[in-house]
């Protein structure tokens, strides 16, 4: 079909559209209201942005962008961040596949353990790894003084330095993408292969890689935006390599330039929304319902020895790194003085509960209000968009994972722009940064719910309406439950990125309502960086102890249910 | 599904207890944004409260942002006080329209001449000068000598061996700035800042920040406040000497000011002539900030105005020519 046949196709299927919808209220409710938060919560503030760029004395102009790219010190960041960006979703994406392929399909000893480690930096709090590469590798770094004694200079500030740890931090990401795939695709295709004669190889090649290909183009795609979007690690170590998100940052905050920031964020929107687009149309044309329903429980295994002892070695050396990276936090939130006097101490932890303990109040508060609005939000979306036909659907898909390609700074200064006159004045209010807490990474839930369900064969569902259910009571009867690990992984996300929110929420936050995170800016700008070792390990104890408590929450609802797809145990086990 | 309900609803109770009363603004609170570090600003806060029982919520931001964020709320603002930061990053929230001018009767026998706004649109509490933090242990490593003139920092030793602040985000960076400016002329500053810049190993945002790199030896020296030298190097126990440019030097005077429209002015009011009080201005020695007051203490070995050479710093020019010099010198260092 060329394009202007699927458009008039596309045309054409409109009025039956909406008669679907007029027969199904509680649908078409739903459809307005997710609409019309996206439209206020999203749009709006991305809308004023786009208001404050173009509009030069009341009428559109590009001029401001002529004027940005004229400059030197605006174009290079935008080159250093889209090959960042690339180098970081490409190594990052690598990692999470041999982390999830190996745990789901290679025969290695210490499978929980591993999974444990790749779920792991998903909660790592902004600026942690960049803390944590300066104190292993910085000049008094305890790799480069203590072990290597000087022999090699490391050059973290830069470059190098950001690859590492935002591939350590963000390969998480594509882990969780890929292993929730990979365990669901089922593996009777490939015992099928396999007894036809195909060699392992040729069944990882020609079966396992196809049908993860969406999975691959997701986590890519969403690597990519992160380390795009990533404020707090070039915040640290870009040093001179400097970087779109923070320069944009800059701008607004250093150069009291709103027009010209919110332009840079523009330029920085356009490759994320090229490389969504790509992964659409790409993703689009593969098929890869292979869930029926039935749950099966053979599992092809890699046992040659060389493969097997490869993948085991590769994912030990990488547990290693992460372990070092996470332990020299652990260890310098209890060192007095970094790089002067390193005896042990608790005053770094008295800090955080006396000085920080306001901050830690609000935080837990405002996250625990945030997290199931926005778990359930995202599940409707997802729902919307993978089963249903309405006008507009693509339209409101892309809205809902714009969130994740605009930079936390812009979304913060839109926010401020839309939200601080009437009729909606919410500045200062707890609503406000709740507000930013749920659309800001709707997008993770979305994605994931979306990738879930696509692998669940319609068919369920088309039973139960045949049956006499409507939308709602389908959604909440048969495609909820199918979608529990999704729903699971929403949940998990969204409470872990209002816990370590950083880069929107800092222009929301008012002396009321006060966020951990800020705290720790405010540590990591005075370079107290025990200080901030110590505020991270309490926002990660704090979020392992929430993430535990969501598990037994959904576990009593569900009264134990067994989970098909296995994949919360990726969050029971952090 | 019985169990879910209760669980929601709960989850509903809980919203409703905390949020809920918050939603609305308490009366007697008093609102502000503080530039000062968080541990530092704490200590003058609670002893404000103590001595007025009147309660403050605080936010702690850069004075970049403080002002960014202040444009951004003219049309409701938040707050009332604007607490910290040099007077340069207030002269231009001045012309911005964003404050409110108040002549604090405690300040007016010694607030005289640059130490506040002319037309008391800001009022000044502390005084503090541009210097270099050296790390002593890369001094004594290398055998050489600290670095003590704005020449000395272009020596090919140091090269990447020096941390500032980006003039654009912070008020040392920019105090920095035009203090070269000032001393050298403008074409000659640039063209001095170019070779530095070979020199920089890389930029920060936080004007004090490169204090504590160069304790850890990330660098050999930064240039930062007198005050974040001694209170964030040398009395932290990192190996940190302070120097001082023979050529003369700017320096800062810290202010505090009223916010337009804010919603306690009359809270702001009793809160900056505290400031002023020698209550306040002795709590200062904690920071080895200098105060302003002639009665209160003076932290021993702070670096006084007297103890080095001064240029004739011209506020008031810096803060007009705010925009126009940062856009140059990126133009020129195209960082």
């Amino acid at each position: 079909m060329t394009k202007t046949k699927r458009f008039v196709a596309y045309l054409k299927r409109i009025p039956s559209d909406i008669k679907k919808l007029l027969r199904e209220p509680f649908l078409l409710i739903g459809i307005i209201l997710v609409n019309l938060f996206l439209f206020l919560f999203i749009v709006l503030p991305l809308f004023k942005i786009f208001q404050l760029s173009f509009e030069d004395k009341g009428q559109f102009s590009l001029a401001i962008f002529s004027e940005l790219l004229s400059k030197k010190y605006n174009v290079q960041p935008l080159i250093h961040s889209l090959t960042l960006g690339i180098a970081v979703s490409i190594l990052g994406t690598l990692i999470g596949f041999i982390f999830a392929y190996a745990i789901t399909r290679v025969d290695i000893p210490w499978k929980r353990f591993f999974n444990i480690m790749a779920t792991f930096p998903i909660i790592a709090p902004p600026f942690m790894m960049s803390l944590s590469a300066i104190l292993l590798f910085g000049k008094q770094g305890f790799v480069s003084k203590l072990i290597l004694r000087d022999i090699i200079q490391f050059k973290i500030y830069g470059f190098y330095g950001l690859l590492v740890v935002e591939t350590l931090t963000y390969f998480s990401t594509a882990y969780l993408t890929l292993y929730g795939v990979l365990q669901a695709i089922d593996p009777a295709l490939e015992d099928a292969a396999l007894d036809l004669g195909a060699s392992k190889g040729k069944v990882f090649r020609s079966i396992t890689l196809p049908l993860a290909t969406p999975a691959i183009a997701s986590a890519i795609l969403l690597v990519f935006s992160q380390s795009l979007a990533d404020f707090g690690n070039p915040m640290i170590l870009a040093g001179n390599y400097t970087i779109l998100a923070t320069q944009a940052y800059l701008t607004i905050v250093g150069m009291f330039n709103m027009k010209g920031g919110a332009a840079l964020a523009i330029l920085l929107l356009i490759p994320s929304l090229i490389a969504f687009c790509l992964q659409k149309y790409w993703v689009s044309r593969k098929s890869y319902v292979t869930v029926t329903g039935k749950p099966s429980a053979a599992r092809i295994k890699m046992d040659r020895p060389l493969t097997k002892y490869s993948i085991f070695g590769l994912c030990l050396l990488l547990t290693g790194i992460i372990f070092l990276f996470y332990g020299m936090i652990l260890f310098g939130s209890f060192v007095k003085l970094w790089g002067a006097n390193h005896t042990l101490t608790m005053d770094n932890y008295k800090h955080v509960f006396t000085v920080g303990w306001e901050f830690i109040k609000d935080t837990l508060l405002l996250s625990s209000v945030a997290t199931p609005i926005a778990g359930i939000l995202a599940m409707i979306i997802a729902f919307l968009v993978v089963r249903k036909s309405f006008p507009g659907k693509r339209l409101m898909e892309l809205v809902s994972l714009l969130t994740f390609a605009v930079p936390g700074t812009v979304v913060g200064i839109g926010y401020i722009l839309a939200f601080n006159q009437p009729p909606l004045v919410l500045t200062g209010t707890a609503a406000i940064i709740i507000l930013v807490f749920i659309f800001r990474d709707i997008a993770v839930g979305v994605q994931t719910g979306i990738a879930e369900l696509q692998q669940i064969d319609p068919s369920i569902e088309e039973a139960s309406t045949d049956l006499g259910a409507d939308s709602s009571i389908t959604f909440r009867r048969i495609t909820l439950p199918m979608i529990t690990p999704a729903f699971y992984s929403g949940l998990a996300f969204t409470f872990v990125k209002c816990m370590t929110a950083i880069s929107a929420v800092i222009f929301v936050v008012s002396g009321r309502w006060n966020l951990i995170t800020i705290a720790i800016l405010g540590s990591v700008e005075n370079s107290d960086l025990s200080q901030a070792a110590a505020f991270s390990i309490v926002i990660i104890v704090f979020i392992l102890l929430a993430l535990w408590l969501i598990q037994f929450l959904v576990n009593q609802i569900g009264r134990g249910r067994k989970l098909k797809f296995e994949k919360a145990e990726a969050l029971q086990s952090i | 599904m019985k169990q879910s309900k209760v669980i929601v609803s709960l989850w509903l109770l809980v919203i409703f207890v905390f949020v809920g009363p918050s939603i609305g603004k308490a009366a007697d609170v008093l609102h502000m944004y503080t530039a000062l570090d968080p541990n530092e600003a704490k200590v003058y806060i609670e002893a404000f409260m103590k001595d007025t029982k009147i309660n403050v919520e605080w936010v702690r931001m850069s004075a970049g942002e403080v002002l960014t964020r202040l444009k951004a709320e003219s049309k409701n603002p938040q707050v009332s006080v604007w607490y910290g930061g040099p007077s340069a990053e207030f002269i231009a929230g001045r012309k911005e329209g964003l404050l409110i001018p108040y002549k604090s009767p405690v300040g007016a026998p010694f607030l005289k001449g640059n130490l506040k706004d002319s037309e008391d649109y800001w009022t000044g509490f502390y005084f503090g000068a541009i210097g270099f933090g050296n790390n002593t242990n890369f001094f004594e490593k290398n055998k050489l000598a600290y670095p003590t003139s704005w020449q000395d920092l272009l020596k090919p030793e140091f090269k990447a061996n020096i941390s500032i602040a980006y003039p654009y985000t912070s008020g040392t960076s920019f105090t920095t700035l035009a203090t070269l400016v000032q001393l050298m002329g403008e074409d000659k500053a640039f063209d001095y800042w170019k070779k530095l810049d070979s020199n920089i190993h890389h930029y920060n945002t936080s004007g004090s920040a490169c204090v504590t790199q160069a304790g850890l030896g990330e660098i050999a020296i930064g240039i930062a406040f007198s005050h974040d030298i001694l209170a964030k190097g040398t009395s932290k126990g990192y190996p940190i000497k302070g120097t001082f440019p023979s050529e003369g030097t700017g320096f800062e005077i810290g202010a505090l000011a009223l916010v337009k429209g804010g919603p306690e002015p009359e809270l702001g009011k009793k809160f900056i002539d505290w400031s002023l009080s020698k209550r306040a201005q002795d709590l200062m020695q904690v920071w080895f900030r200098i105060p302003l007051n002639p009665q209160a203490e003076v932290a021993a070995g702070a670096t006084k105005a007297s103890d080095v050479k001064l240029i004739n710093y011209d506020d008031e020019w810096a803060g007009n020519n705010n925009k126009r010099l940062i856009e140059k010198w990126r133009q020129i260092i195209g960082k």
